[in-house]
């Protein structure tokens, strides 16, 4: 009677324990979007912003890109990393900075799929 | 049973609680255990589900650090510019010594900024800290 009493509450549990962390995750995923939508980095962005000393908005001005397309950026790095080759008499730090942008923004595109890939995982749900 | 039998063993304790303290501290002990068990499956939980919504920022984390070059003869400078620039940042972005001459940082001044023209291709970005660095160097040095 008890092992039965126990399987059902282990059941109960594991239950709540799953609902718990699909709604926290549900939340999390709104909160990034609310953010970006106000224009804020979110969590996951403002974080990779701190570890590398780089933000989108920097990266965006080193490149003279004004959206985040992958063929804009692609454009831009490939010209300013040519331009500043030390072969040429250009500044490696100079290059440096172009490089570490594009490093960026790709970075940024790559959280921005993973949450939208997270959003349409969820949706079917509700 | 077991709820019943521990019972009866808890009766008998407290009716000998004065003659066999040792019988107290074994049931302490086993209510010590059980919290401790319970703490061990609520952190399991825990951390099973905090993982999963830490995991993409660790990703994040751990895939940034992959990209940083880990070897080969140069390595890029890290980082973005620095909020307020200094001599050090200025001789880098012109490619000369902090202690150049004017002439020098004239000459790199102008080599570097036909590289990078905006009217080129150029970011402008890049060509206000060119010229950031021009006048940070002239403002401090003397020849």
């Amino acid at each position: 009677m008890a092992k039965y009493l126990a399987q059902i509450v282990v059941m109960g549990v594991q239950v709540v324990g799953r609902a718990f962390a699909r709604a926290l995750q549900q939340e999390y995923a709104a909160s990034q979007a609310a953010a970006r939508a106000r224009g804020r980095p979110g969590q996951q962005s403002a974080a990779v912003s701190s570890i590398t000393g780089m933000s989108v908005q920097e990266a965006q001005q080193i490149l003279n890109v004004s959206t985040l397309s992958p063929e804009e950026i692609q454009k831009s790095y490939e010209h300013l990393f040519k331009a500043n080759e030390k072969s040429v008499g250009g500044s490696f730090y100079l290059q440096s900075k172009v490089v570490r942008a594009k490093e960026r923004l790709d970075e940024e595109l790559n959280i921005q799929k993973q949450e939208q890939n997270q959003q349409s995982q969820q949706n079917p749900e509700t | 049973n077991m709820a019943t039998t521990g019972a009866a063993a808890m009766d008998e304790t407290m009716r000998y609680a004065e003659y066999s303290p040792k019988t107290n501290v074994r049931n302490d002990a086993e209510i010590d255990r059980r919290l401790v068990s319970v703490r061990v499956v609520v952190g399991e939980l825990f951390s099973r589900y905090a993982f999963q919504l830490w995991k993409p920022l660790g990703q994040a984390f751990s895939e940034t650090v992959k990209k940083m070059p880990s070897a080969g003869f140069s390595s890029y400078y890290k980082g973005g510019f620095e909020q307020k620039m200094s001599r050090r940042e200025a001789g880098l972005i012109l490619g000369v010594s902090p202690a150049a001459t004017k002439t020098k940082v004239r000459e790199a001044h102008r080599r570097i900024m036909v590289l990078n023209h905006p009217d080129k291709g150029g970011s402008p970005y890049l060509a206000a800290k060119i010229n950031e660095a021009k006048d940070l160097m002239e403002k401090e040095t003397r020849r």
